[in-house]
């Protein structure tokens, strides 16, 4: 069931009407029909999945109570906290990365001589298992550091279960959410304006921009670099570049909508992440939810930026290494996503690098050539990012530098929507909250009819039929 | 007690002590919203109804779906949104001269 959809929309009504209406009578109920409502939403794609769900959340609640209890008790946590980080592990990797390792074990154990037969198991991905497995993980850490109480077993499952975030994020930490399930949420009318804002702004940017850029340029792009023109595939990589933002930060702009209008408050995911100056201020503002988490609960765990007297700045290079490959590995089991976070974990060691060596009286670059510089390493990330093979990246790049000339799949509208992508990022920051609060005002018929208008036009430029967001596969 | 954290929808706004609730406005808002996409948009419903799997239950839908489809039509409720997607399929049909002289040849 897909956020842009009628599937979704027919979902989603009947759920908000229960919600603030059998919901406001006990908050109990509020959220064991929002936990139904998010099995069902699971089970849509396969039910087995939400028994795997369940039974996440079941081993998470049993193993944090465990941890808290010997916190309190002044004991370590370390075992307990071992085994419920282990058994999210496992269960990532077993339905994540299984294959990957088998495909990469059958040769090496041919080369060794060792040639078996390995099992062959074909593992489907339930479907946005790396966002809740390391929901349950932050859980037990932040239990184990005493920044956040144990849950009740309802809470911490529709915690995980959550149907806004849970395919796609954001990462929703249980000190952002638990908090929220102990009472009966209010709703503003900012909140109401800033949420339908949120979600015909996300409608939009996936059934329009992205959905337009992926099926006119980027699939065909990277299908057959070798067909086209330079100027061909150099949009296809800046249209790669908006249609990945547009596609991800339209979930989570949809996702923080829709959970608004329920009542709930998301964090935020994205913030202009092009107009970064540096590869550090990058991931400060994309994907933000993942990018915190890493940082909190694996570059901090390594040793973070403390590399006094164990190696100094190498011993943090290794760190953001470390981390970024890590970070590339958790979108999937594929080489181009280690090299995609080497080159991350790479630049972001430079940079650090550069900070700490750089000469006195070496001049500082202009901030717009260092965002252009930036952002085209980016771009260079995602080329990787997006191929489905590594021989497919060095295609892409090989063509691009042989630079063939002609123009035959960008046209006037996709340039323009790459530049609308992009200009999307030197708008004021402050723009949308400032036209929330000019919404909040509207009286009620002219905000349906706003609503109403912008979701026609939508559906008047929108392709038939839409397809899955691209992190549904992570 | 506010989390410590910052939302895109937290949105302190001024608004006349007259005005409705925020729950009110939501769902004013949702239902006018969904009323008109109803009688401007029922192509989508139709649409949605038609992809549904034949059977005893989803048949009334369908028929409902698809007689809305056909009275707003008849109605010219459909016509705002004919004329922005032949609008915008214009736009998706222009091409760079360049391009257009290599289709040419």
């Amino acid at each position: 069931m897909l956020f842009p959809t009628l599937d979704f929309a027919i979902f989603f009504l009947p759920v908000l009407v229960l919600v603030w209406t059998v919901g406001q009578a006990s908050n109990e109920w509020r959220k064991i029909i929002l936990l139904l409502a998010s099995w069902i939403f699971y089970g849509a794609w396969d039910w087995r999945f939400v028994l795997l769900l369940i039974a996440s959340a079941a081993i998470n609640w049993s193993v944090a109570q465990r941890v808290h209890a010997r916190v309190e008790a002044g004991e370590t946590a370390q075992p307990w906290l071992g085994i419920g980080v282990g058994a999210n592990l496992a269960i990532l990797g077993f339905f994540k990365y299984f294959g990957f390792f088998l495909e990469e074990l059958a040769p090496i154990l041919a080369r060794a001589g060792v040639a078996r037969d390995l099992p062959v198991i074909e593992v489907i991905l339930p479907v946005g298992i790396s966002f809740f497995t390391f929901q349950g993980m932050s859980y037990l850490i932040d239990i184990a550091r005493r920044q956040t109480k144990p849950a009740s077993f309802l809470d911490i499952t529709l915690l995980m279960s959550f149907f806004p975030h849970l395919v796609a994020g954001p990462i929703v930490r249980a000190s952002h959410l638990v908090p929220q399930f102990a009472r009966v949420p209010s709703l503003t009318r900012g909140m109401v304006a800033a949420s339908l804002l949120l979600i015909v702004w996300g409608l939009f940017k996936k059934a329009v921009v992205a959905s337009e850029l992926a099926t006119g340029l980027v699939d065909a792009a990277f299908f057959d670099p070798a067909a086209l023109s330079g100027l061909d595939l150099l949009a296809g990589a800046y249209g790669y570049a908006v249609q990945i933002y547009c596609d991800f930060s339209a979930y989570s702009d949809m996702a923080v909508g829709l959970a608004g209008l329920l009542g709930y408050r998301f964090p935020r995911n994205f913030d202009q992440p092009y107009r970064a100056a540096s590869l550090q201020d990058f991931w400060r503002r994309w994907h933000i939810s993942l990018s915190s988490w890493l940082r909190d609960y694996l570059y901090i765990s390594l040793g973070g930026s403390r590399g006094e007297g164990r190696g100094g700045v190498w011993f943090v290079c290794r760190n953001l290494m470390i981390t970024m490959l890590l970070g590339g590995f958790w979108h999937g089991a594929k080489w181009t996503f280690l090299i995609w976070g080497g080159l991350h974990g790479g630049v972001l060691a430079i940079e650090r690098l550069w900070r700490e060596w750089r000469p006195s009286a070496a001049p500082f670059l202009p901030k717009p050539l260092a965002i252009l510089i930036i952002f085209h390493i980016v771009v260079a990330g995602w080329i990787f990012f997006r191929a489905d093979t590594l021989d497919g990246a060095l295609a892409y790049f090989t063509q691009l530098a042989a630079w063939r000339p002609g123009i035959a799949l960008t046209t006037p509208l996709l340039a323009g929507l790459i530049a609308f992508g992009l200009a999307i990022h030197v708008t004021p920051p402050a723009l949308m909250p400032a036209l929330a609060r000019r919404i909040a005002a509207w009286p009620a018929p002219v905000l349906g009819l706003a609503v109403a208008v912008a979701v026609l036009i939508i559906d008047a430029m929108r392709f038939e039929g839409v397809a899955a967001f691209i992190y549904y596969q992570f | 007690m506010a989390d410590a954290f910052e939302s895109p929808v937290d949105i302190a706004a001024e608004v006349a002590p007259t005005a409705l609730s925020g729950l009110a406005q939501m769902a004013s808002a949702v239902a006018i919203a969904a009323f008109l996409l109803l009688l401007f948009n029922a192509h989508a419903l139709a649409s949605w109804a038609d992809g549904l799997a034949p059977g005893p239950r989803t048949a009334p839908v369908n028929a409902a779906a698809q007689a809305l489809a056909a009275q707003t039509q008849a109605r010219g409720f459909d016509g705002p949104r004919a004329a922005l997607k032949s609008g915008w399929d214009a736009v998706k049909a222009q091409r760079w001269p360049r391009q257009e002289a290599a289709s040419q040849r």
